[in-house]
């Protein structure tokens, strides 16, 4: 109870703790502020020229649509942009911002205006859970924690006094560590299905429109648990063999068992030292999921090239980069916490 | 009066490391409550030899009696079997095993330390566990660090608390191995003090030591090993005053 205590009381805090949560604090009310003030879709659809509402009171009623309306939200700055097609196309665009409505076709306006549409596409805001962001973090941290689990077991596996379990652990770390995680991915996502005769969108109803992106994400799922199990384990290996042999010794001579001794001496021990390793193979994962764009899974990498490809646009990578990094700023945070939470007694 | 001859006794234990051959027919018996002190020159298989007797080394040869009884094994219509699992952990835990270095598990504190065997090897209550480790904890003077990591200890400190570790196990036989060689020269009385109080209680005790004054004051018996073999045993005043092995004098030469 008086732990609990202890880490709500501000001033028991670390400087760091207490400067990285005033910056938080003072952003998440800054954010807070400009989202309350910010315009509203009706403001922005209002704010459109005399001829696009013409077409958009003409179209209510037609079955014709030309006009396109895309609207993208980012709490504090927002983006309408109107295009028809045909002959006579108009394309106007504004970008919202701190109560106010800005022209963003051309010049700085134009650029925000374009970032806030490329991040709110690279978030996956609005589409389905498996895009953009939501698909990284989801794929990242699912695979990464089988994977770990998995990865236990085959780090004692490898140093089992049983020569046929050492084996089978050795195998599968040096096969999987020694052919593309792509090429694993297309075998599971490709071969598995077609030499059991099924395929992983049938493992979803039918009628269910994200069935086949459902089933990719399974089979990614499978491939980057398995790949991530095998990189884990040398990790966790590692770590294990790198305690005191006399720990051993001493649990032995005390009359632990085997399982004793590695569930309550050695592996609660060896966790801190895989905490710097499994950081790094957990950022390395983030930006691994890229390859998902080769079973038709769209994750940021994947749509800022799309976006290229199609419109163009070289700027699009800036808000890629940006999303990437605090990602992965977010995560080494929370690792280095974890580590120093785990070394207490050192 | 104990229904056994010895407590402990060794019959012709060989143990070699590949070629290199490190105890060579070695006898020795020990008598229930006897302090024995075993001293020699390093590489002299000392610590081979203790930690063979709890099985942290797999002798090559030889048999380990323990109270007469071969040890890991159990009698049954006059041949001898192997003993069950829970039969050999209850052979092994008439041991208790003193390190040099410690070998205090860090992640844990001190009353962890001592409590947590008993709860998984002696399947003790927690409560149970808790009672009889500060009630050791207590005898070797630390009652104040109970809840302290083993990190913010000191040398002697630590080595006080592996001492109760062992102890909590409730074994009949005490293995010291080089228990005072990696404290700091000032530390030594205290884990030395606490070692001649548990002698006095009557624990039967086996000393890997370079202390020659604790081995010439507590030892019953002194025994001096070297090249694998035990050269001379006898009470410490013969040893330390009248030794007669040639290896023997000149080894008490060298550090007395």
């Amino acid at each position: 109870m008086s732990k609990l205590k202890k880490l709500v009381t501000f001033k028991h805090w670390q400087r760091s703790t207490k400067t990285a949560v005033i910056l938080i604090v003072a952003a998440l009310v800054l954010v807070f502020v400009l989202s309350a003030i910010n315009v509203s879709e009706q403001d922005m659809l209002n704010n459109a020229s005399p001829a696009i509402k013409q077409i958009i009171e003409e179209e209510k009623t037609s079955s014709r649509k030309s006009l396109t309306i895309t609207y993208n939200n980012l709490g504090v700055m927002n983006y309408i942009s109107f295009t028809t097609s045909g002959a006579s196309a108009i394309k106007e665009s504004y970008v919202g911002f701190a109560g106010a409505i800005y022209g963003a076709d051309e010049g700085g306006w134009k650029f925000a205006g374009q970032m806030v549409n490329y991040t709110y596409r690279m978030l996956g805001t609005g589409e389905n859970l498996l895009h953009g962001v939501k698909l990284t973090l989801l794929l990242t941290t699912l695979s990464m924690g089988i994977g770990a689990i998995m990865s236990v077991f085959l780090a004692l596996g490898k140093i089992s006094e049983n020569k046929l379990i050492s084996k089978i652990s050795s195998a599968y770390i040096f096969f999987f560590r020694g052919t593309p995680l792509l090429i694993q991915m297309f075998v599971i996502y490709f071969s598995v299905p077609g030499i059991f005769g099924f395929s992983w969108r049938s493992l979803f109803s039918a009628g269910d429109p994200e069935a086949v992106y459902k089933g990719a994400f399974i089979a990614a799922l499978i491939a980057f648990s398995l790949n991530a199990a095998a990189y884990c384990a040398e990790i966790v290996r590692a770590a294990i063999q790198s305690i005191d042999k006399g720990q051993n010794e001493a649990a032995k001579a005390l009359g632990m068992s085997y399982g004793q001794m590695m569930r309550t001496i050695i592996i609660p021990q060896s966790i801190r030292r895989m905490i710097p390793p499994l950081c790094n193979e957990f950022v390395m994962m983030i930006k691994d999921v890229s390859l998902v764009f080769a079973i038709s899974l769209m994750d940021i990498t994947t749509i800022s090239k799309t976006i290229m490809t199609s419109e163009g646009n070289y700027l699009v990578f800036i808000p890629a980069l940006l999303i990437y990094l605090v990602i992965t700023a977010i995560f080494t945070l929370l690792f280095g916490k974890i580590e120093k939470r785990l070394s207490i007694y050192e | 009066m104990s229904d056994y001859q010895y407590i402990l006794s060794t019959e012709h234990l060989y143990k070699s490391f590949g070629s290199l051959e490190v105890l060579k027919d070695v006898n020795l018996s020990v008598k229930k409550g006897e302090v024995i002190c075993i001293i020699g020159p390093s590489g002299a298989g000392k610590s081979t030899y203790l930690r063979s007797l709890n099985q942290l080394e797999k002798i090559t040869s030889g048999k380990i009696f323990i109270k007469d009884e071969l040890f890991l094994h159990r009698e049954h219509n006059r041949t001898i079997h192997r003993a069950e699992p829970e039969a050999q952990k209850a052979m092994l835990l008439e041991m208790g095993m003193v390190f040099q270095r410690f070998n205090l598990f860090p992640h844990k504190t001190v009353l962890e330390n001592v409590m947590i065997a008993q709860v998984l090897v002696r399947k003790k209550t927690p409560e149970a566990a808790k009672k009889l480790a500060e009630e050791i904890i207590e005898r070797v003077g630390l009652s104040d660090k109970l809840d302290v990591y083993p990190s913010k200890l000191s040398g002697g400190q630590q080595q006080r608390v592996a001492i109760a570790r062992a102890l909590a196990m409730e074994p009949e036989i005490m293995l010291f191995d080089e228990p005072t060689s990696a404290l700091d020269p000032e530390l030594v009385g205290e884990v030395l003090g606490v070692m001649k109080q548990l002698a006095k209680q009557g624990m039967t005790m086996l000393c890997v030591t370079h202390e020659m004054g604790f081995a010439r004051e507590v030892a019953d018996r002194v025994v001096f090993m070297a090249d694998g073999m035990i050269l001379e045993e006898g009470a410490p005043k013969d040893i330390f005053d009248h030794p007669t092995n040639e290896k023997a004098i000149s080894f008490l030469r060298s550090v007395l």
